[in-house]
């Protein structure tokens, strides 16, 4: 497939602003400003693009009820926390395409009529916020951010807010305490960003990705846009394939892929020709699924109806040597440590499943242990205050759903099933 | 420029100068490579903010350091893929050869470890970051060859 | 109109509230943590889960907002089993500690287990750890137990707004601390404790003596210590004060103390009462039966006064005691020694300056009620530190700044430095230049309406300084033009008055400027009041020109009123005021001075002429809780009962009279006696035939002679309906004639070599009471040099070091302790702490128009103490 988010990565020079214009770059924002923003609002929803940051929420939708909100400043705000663990398909457009954002950005702050914009971006990329730095700054001095967008009379500034090691922050109304200077916890909804976000203002907040896509619906139109891949949620979509492939890294596929094509045909299959055991389709806290999953279309309608969710696309594949009770183990680690504390579900239920885990896994297992995580992750479910908890729930019930073999195992033999086998 | 002037001209980024706290946290945090008591009352009379709101925000994120750093800090992730792509064995590893566990620092100061949940380089797994260079597909024979360069 | 269903009950509502009020009208309680009325909604603990029809998952109550046609269920069995998994999950980090937890009994978290379960827990891998903080004197701090409701954060944020702790570090270890991880710094209101459900922040005041259900008695009175009044409960083990909490819905304080309030009340305990009557013999204080002292007593003053006549002996009155004591103290000077003699140390300031205040605009101008300042748009302080004098009016201001409202203070700011958009501090004594030059804007912008003429004629005369005569005040002509601006801004603006505006010569200007720019506004006045019933005694008739009810003893209408009430005969001429006293005392005039809890020696300026003047006194009466610094001097001392030792009544700074109760009683309480008891004794000896039994026989008296006061029993108070104008209109708007002093100049600026000595107000102390408190002097432990580094810099000094002050009046060695906010060129210290008599270094004088103290002379040389 023709590559639109990626273009041009592989040039040497493709973070720089020179290389962006010669192939191209910013001709949206110019016949972006030929167009009434409710105009492009209304392009946006009718190429059917949704979020790509993991709920998949439409963005024309979200951007309709910021722009119907009367208050004024409006924040748009790019979510460039790519914390989901397995997931780095933003970084490519971060640290060799950031041009294509900051376009994509001042197309959607002139729909939105924002004038003001935030890159919250995860403390863990040093080198992008180098790179978005100096692409900022490269577009402040050729007309594409500042007082006078491009000589249309449109004002937008956009500066980089980095995070600091926080993978709550990734929600939106997290971020946005972050972004005000406070402990990155998620409010009370509604009020929703659109209308109650960033100092009170209506907020929209997209995934990188997202707004990646924002120059490619202006130039192709939604018609053809709509086009690319699955007609029910259609466009392209950056995978990040890691773990036991051939060929790790990001693909830009048409949305709708199988995932047998990703795996095998762009990640060159699983490494060493071993058995394909188990994947999990969208990052860490997308449920575990078996490899029957293999001919699932890639996106937000089919994946649900296998039992996990699209996410943030990051496709991780586990071969027959890895111990699935130790995967689990250390996602739970994760979401104990990254747990924001607000409730009580998620803030004492993720370090208890960890706790348990971590004697499955070291070989102290105890009878009805299985039956005790499935019964304190169901406690979880649906009672959390925002998605983390959910998502570790989820966690555990998708690998004791497909495998629960493989944690009885190491429970009655304390050890692994994969290193016996 | 002073670190006050530095810290308030930050401010202007935001509506309000709350906004400026995470950068300021990062500016201050840069002299010492950690920061103390002294170094989040600087912050709290730079932006007019309590001493106590200050603390609450810097202690929720985990880059931000609350006891001395060594010189380097390596942030090694070992999440799911570099678990897998050997992440632990590379912790053993700087351990026999420094005497460093995580959430630790070598005697003379010079390095500090601190484990890191997923920094999204997952395709080049195991990855780290040291200080704020980018290292990844570290194997056991090259992990040395990186970690010696840092004096 | 929205019409819900709960639990099958239909519910109607008004206007939108979240579920869980909604059921909470209906009656139906849900469960919760981490909910608390009057703070943000949280969300946090998961306890208040319901079942919404047509939503698919439990909902948290204290979050969702009712929508017409909602139906709820509270209680199903899904909802019992989530609320088990929440407290399950609870559990798992905090200690089942329960025999050895002081929470224990009124512990949320407990009784919600006991409600829901689980019976058991099934968490068996290591509880989190994490050692109880001792390293407050006050505050203990175990976070073993913490459930993370913030309850305490959104306190310390939302109502006190003092900011002083956070959750630190995330996750299961997040952590409630102060900035310094250990001690506090804060105001230690201790609202904190308030909320707290579990036994995560307690207090260290009574650790381990008493359970809740050892609480054999709960009093419900009224603070003892400022004029704001709120309401606390006492609880009572033993005869003794185990707690001070206030409660929500009882009294206008809405369950917020402050730190004098919550932890100060351990003075009356201390040890150190007086337990006999003393009398001086051979020089010397001994102890004497109460027979000996009264008898004493009541022949000295009858044998001064027939020599003499009633003139030669006067009283002082206490704004610690109640109005009953107060008004008997009255009756004994006026009816039965025939003398209007008495005074108080209200005449500080507080006394003549709502006297002035009222004479321009009528009686009632400074009863406004402190709750409704939260819903003014803007307020204007001047003259003190209202979150130190009167913390809980303070946080009524903070409020104003909550809800957008704006806040401006001339002055140091002190405890709303962080409400004030920007800081007017003028040099030292030239404030009136500055509010003259307000007045001057403020009239350009709102020309005055003619409602007020004498006032307005007065304003005509004003002198407006000009720019450059605003140069010596530090105050730019900006700065003016902007607070201006801000006050003609504000629609329903409040100015708020403290001593330091009174306490200077020309008080009649600086208050007359304070009251213009109140009427140009159209704002509400309220003066700071730094004791419980300074406005009780004044209508009491502790005063020497105003009976009882605020008439003058001169008008013989009123004066002819009162002794026909009574039956009894009163002088036709003002009295002496406290001042005039001590120069009556001074010059042999007055012989005989009964000084009901007051320590002129130690809270009046200039203390070694007033130790001198009380010495050359025939006779000294004090009577007094503890043998203060004035006791000392006596040759009687009479010991009476502490405030939670006594019936009776206070009136606040809004004149809401309310009822102090009597919590210790029998043999553990002091051995005193009831002020107006003894006072009603010695009266009776001196020919009063008047008899009273209980005090309520006292407070019948006070309504049968004061107009103010007709129809207004204790019964009315409980209700809380005795509130001013009481039964009618208010009287302000019978504005009379007044005199401004230098209305049409403006002072020269001093500007001394050597620093003022000014007076702080601590937070943490009030008077000489609040020394006896063991947890106040934990908190702050003993007086200190505050200064502004330069000032200290110029000195040779630095923090910590210590300081010598004196001037031709005396010495005092102090810690220093550096200040940023502090002004250039003066230092602060308390007047509060034994051996360390600030005021005595002052000089002072009475002002000529109001009668209240001024300071003067009162620059100090500094000096280091060399070690």
């Amino acid at each position: 497939m023709e590559r639109f988010l990626l273009k041009n990565i592989d040039s040497p020079d493709s973070a720089g602003i020179g290389e962006y214009l010669r192939t191209g770059g910013y001709a949206s924002l110019k016949k972006a400003f030929g167009m009434e923003p409710a105009d492009i609002i209304a392009e946006v929803k009718a190429a059917g693009l949704r979020g790509r940051g993991g709920a998949g929420f439409p963005t024309g939708m979200k951007w309709d009820f910021a722009s119907r909100d009367p208050k004024f400043p409006k924040y748009l705000i790019c979510n460039a926390d790519e914390g989901e663990p397995g997931t780095f398909k933003d970084r490519p457009i971060l640290e060799k395409n950031p041009h294509l954002l900051i376009e994509g950005m001042v197309i959607s702050a002139y729909a939105l009529k924002s004038e003001r914009g935030y890159i919250y971006l995860r403390g863990e990329y040093p080198h992008a916020r180098a790179v978005l730095d100096k692409a900022i700054a490269e577009a402040y001095e050729a007309g594409f951010l500042g007082g006078d967008v491009a000589g249309s009379g449109f004002r937008f500034d956009l500066s980089v807010h980095q995070g600091a090691g926080a993978y709550i922050c990734g929600e939106e109304t997290a971020l946005i305490d972050s972004i005000e200077g406070r402990r990155g916890q998620p409010r009370i909804k509604p009020p929703f960003p659109v209308n109650v976000g960033a100092w009170g203002k209506p907020t929209v907040v997209n995934n990188v990705e997202t707004l990646a896509n924002i120059p490619l619906i202006v130039s192709m139109g939604a018609g053809r846009y709509s086009e690319i891949g699955n007609p029910e949620c259609p466009g392209p979509k950056l995978f990040s394939v890691s773990c036991c492939v051939e060929r790790p890294g990001v693909y830009e596929l048409p949305m709708g892929i199988p995932l047998r094509e990703i795996i095998y045909e762009h990640a060159g299959g699983v490494r060493g020709g071993r058995e394909l055991k188990a994947v999990i389709p969208g990052g860490i806290s997308t449920p575990v699924l078996t490899p029957d999953v293999l001919d699932c279309p890639m996106d937000f309608v089919n994946l649900p109806k296998r039992g996990s969710m699209l996410g943030s696309g990051a496709v991780m594949v586990f071969d027959d040597t890895v111990c699935l009770v130790r995967v689990c183990w250390r996602a739970m680690r994760f979401f104990e440590h990254e747990s924001c504390g607000k409730c009580t579900p998620c803030r004492e239920g993720t370090g208890w499943m960890r706790n348990i885990l971590e004697r499955m896994e070291g070989g102290f297992g105890r009878d009805g242990d299985i039956e005790l995580l499935q019964d304190i992750a169901r406690s979880i479910m649906g009672k959390t205050f925002c998605p983390l908890g959910d998502g570790a729930a989820g966690v555990v019930l998708g690998f004791l759903r497909n495998f629960s073999d493989e944690f009885m195992y190491h429970i009655t033999n304390k050890k692994c099933l994969a290193e016996s086998g | 420029m002073d670190i006050m002037d530095e810290i308030r001209d930050l401010s202007r980024k935001y509506p309000d100068r709350r906004g400026a706290l995470l950068p300021a946290l990062y500016v201050v945090q840069k002299e010492a490579g950690w920061l103390s008591q002294e170094a989040l009352d600087t912050v709290s009379r730079a932006l007019n903010l309590p001493q106590a709101t200050v603390k609450g925000v810097a202690t929720f994120y985990a880059m931000y350091k609350h006891r001395p750093m060594g010189r380097h800090l390596i942030q090694l992730c070992t999440n799911v893929a570099c678990m897998i792509m050997g992440a632990e064995r590379l912790v053993d590893l700087i351990s026999g050869r420094y005497g460093l566990e995580p959430g630790g620092t070598t005697d003379d100061g010079r390095f500090s470890l601190v484990i890191m949940e997923c920094i999204g380089a997952c395709d080049r797994a195991p990855a780290m970051l040291v200080d704020t260079d980018f290292h990844a597909d570290l194997t056991a024979d090259n992990i040395f060859e990186i970690l010696e360069k840092y004096e | 109109m929205i019409k819900v269903t709960i639990d099958g009950r239909d519910v109607e509502l008004e206007h939108p509230v979240t579920v869980l009020e909604a059921a909470r009208k209906a009656g139906i309680e849900i469960p919760t943590l981490c909910y608390f009325e009057g703070l943000s909604p949280f969300g946090g603990c998961r306890l208040c889960l319901v079942e919404v029809e047509k939503l698919p998952k439990l909902q948290t109550s204290c979050t969702l907002m009712t929508a017409d046609g909602m139906v709820v269920r509270t209680e199903t069995e899904q909802i019992r089993a989530a609320r088990r998994s929440m407290l399950e999950f609870l559990l798992i980090n905090h200690p089942l500690d329960c025999p050895y937890c002081d929470k224990a009994g009124e512990c949320e978290l407990q009784d919600l287990v006991a409600r829901y379960g689980p019976e058991a827990g099934r968490f068996a891998e290591g509880k989190r750890r994490h050692p109880e903080s001792f390293d407050d004197p006050i505050i203990v701090r175990n976070m073993e137990r913490c459930v993370l409701c913030t309850r305490c954060i959104r306190m310390c944020s939302e109502l006190q707004a003092s900011y002083s702790i956070s959750v630190t570090g995330r996750g299961s270890h997040s952590f409630v601390e102060p900035f310094s991880g250990g001690r506090y710094d804060c105001e230690y209101c201790g609202n904190c404790l308030t909320v707290c459900p579990v036994g995560a922040i307690m207090s260290r005041l009574h650790r381990h003596s008493y359970r809740p259900w050892f609480v054999e008695k709960e009093t419900e009175t009224v603070c003892g210590f400022c004029g704001v009044g709120c309401s606390m409960v006492l609880q009572m083990r033993e005869n003794s004060i185990i707690r001070a909490i206030p409660r929500r819905g009882v009294g206008f304080n809405e369950g917020l103390l402050c730190a004098r309030g919550r932890f100060g009340y351990e003075y009356v305990e201390g040890g150190e009462e007086l337990t006999t009557p003393l009398m001086r013999v051979d020089g010397e204080l001994r102890q004497v039966s109460w027979e000996e002292a009264l008898s004493f007593t009541a022949r000295r003053l009858g044998e001064i006064r027939d020599e003499f006549g009633g003139g030669a002996v006067g009283a002082v009155a206490s704004g610690r005691c109640t109005n009953e004591d107060n008004y008997m103290l009255q009756k004994l000077m006026r009816f039965v020694i025939g003398s209007n003699n008495i005074d108080s140390a209200a005449r500080n300031y507080y006394a003549p300056a709502q006297i002035y205040l009222e004479r321009i605009f009528g009686q009632g101008i400074t009863a406004n009620l402190i709750p409704g300042i939260a819903n003014s748009d803007g307020v204007f302080v001047a003259g003190g530190d209202p979150t130190a004098i009167n913390p809980i009016l303070g946080l009524k201001i903070r409020a104003v700044w909550r809800s957008g409202g704006r806040v401006v203070v001339l002055g140091v700011p002190g405890g709303l430095k962080r409400f004030v958009p920007y800081e007017l501090i003028p040099v030292p004594y030239s404030e009136e230049i500055v509010l003259s030059a307000i007045v001057g804007r403020l009239l350009e912008r709102k020309p005055p309406g003619g409602a007020n003429a004498a006032l307005e004629a007065k304003l005509r005369d004003l002198r407006i300084p000009s720019d450059d005569e605003l140069g010596s005040t530090g105050v730019s002509p900006e700065d003016v033009a902007r607070v201006s601006e801000d006050l003609s801004s504000m629609s329903t603006p409040v100015v708020v008055i403290g001593p330091d505006m009174v306490q200077r010569r020309r008080a009649s200007k600086s208050l007359f400027l304070l009251g213009a720019i109140a009427y140009l506004t159209n704002a509400r006045i309220f003066l700071l009041a730094d004791r419980p019933n300074y406005q009780g005694l004044l209508d009491m008739g502790c005063l020497p020109e105003l009976l009882p009810g605020g008439r003058p003893v001169e008008l013989e209408m009123f004066r002819h009123k009162a002794e026909e009430a009574l039956g009894m005969k009163v002088p036709e001429q003002r009295g002496l005021n406290l001042f005039e006293m001590i120069d009556g005392a001074e010059s042999g005039r007055l012989k005989a001075l009964y000084v009901m809890g007051e320590n002129p020696v130690f809270n009046l300026p200039d203390g070694v002429r007033v130790e001198k003047a009380l010495g050359s006194l025939d006779l000294l009466v004090v009577q007094d809780v503890h043998l203060t610094e004035t006791a000392r001097l006596a040759d009687v001392v009479l010991p009476a009962t502490a405030w939670p030792e006594k019936e009776g009544t206070y009136t606040n700074l809004e004149r809401r009279l309310q009822r102090v109760r009597k919590a210790r009683r029998g043999k553990m309480a002091s051995y005193g006696r009831e002020d107006w008891r003894i006072l009603a004794d010695i009266a009776g000896r001196l020919g009063m035939t008047k008899t009273y039994q209980r005090v309520e026989d006292v407070w019948e008296e006070v309504m049968h002679v004061s107009a103010l006061h007709t129809g207004l029993g204790y019964e009315e108070m409980d209700g809380g309906r005795a509130l001013w104008p009481y039964y009618g209109e208010p009287l302000r708007g019978m504005e009379g004639d007044f005199t401004v002093e230098g209305l049409d100049g403006l002072p020269e600026v001093p500007a001394p070599e050597r620093p003022y000595l000014m007076i702080e107000r601590p937070l943490y102390h009030s008077g000489t009471f609040s020394r006896r408190s063991k947890a106040l002097l934990a908190i702050q432990p003993g007086p200190y040099l505050k200064m502004n580094p330069e000032l200290a810099r110029r000195h040779g000094l630095t923090g910590g070091d210590k300081a010598r002050i004196s001037n031709g009046r005396g010495v005092l060695e102090l810690e220093v302790r550096l200040d940023d906010d502090m002004p250039d060129n003066q230092v602060h210290v308390a007047n509060t702490f034994e051996g360390f008599a600030a005021m005595r270094l002052a000089g002072f004088g009475t002002d000529p128009v109001t009668g209240a103290l001024y300071m003067d002379d009162n620059t100090v040389r500094v000096e280091k103490v060399l070690r």
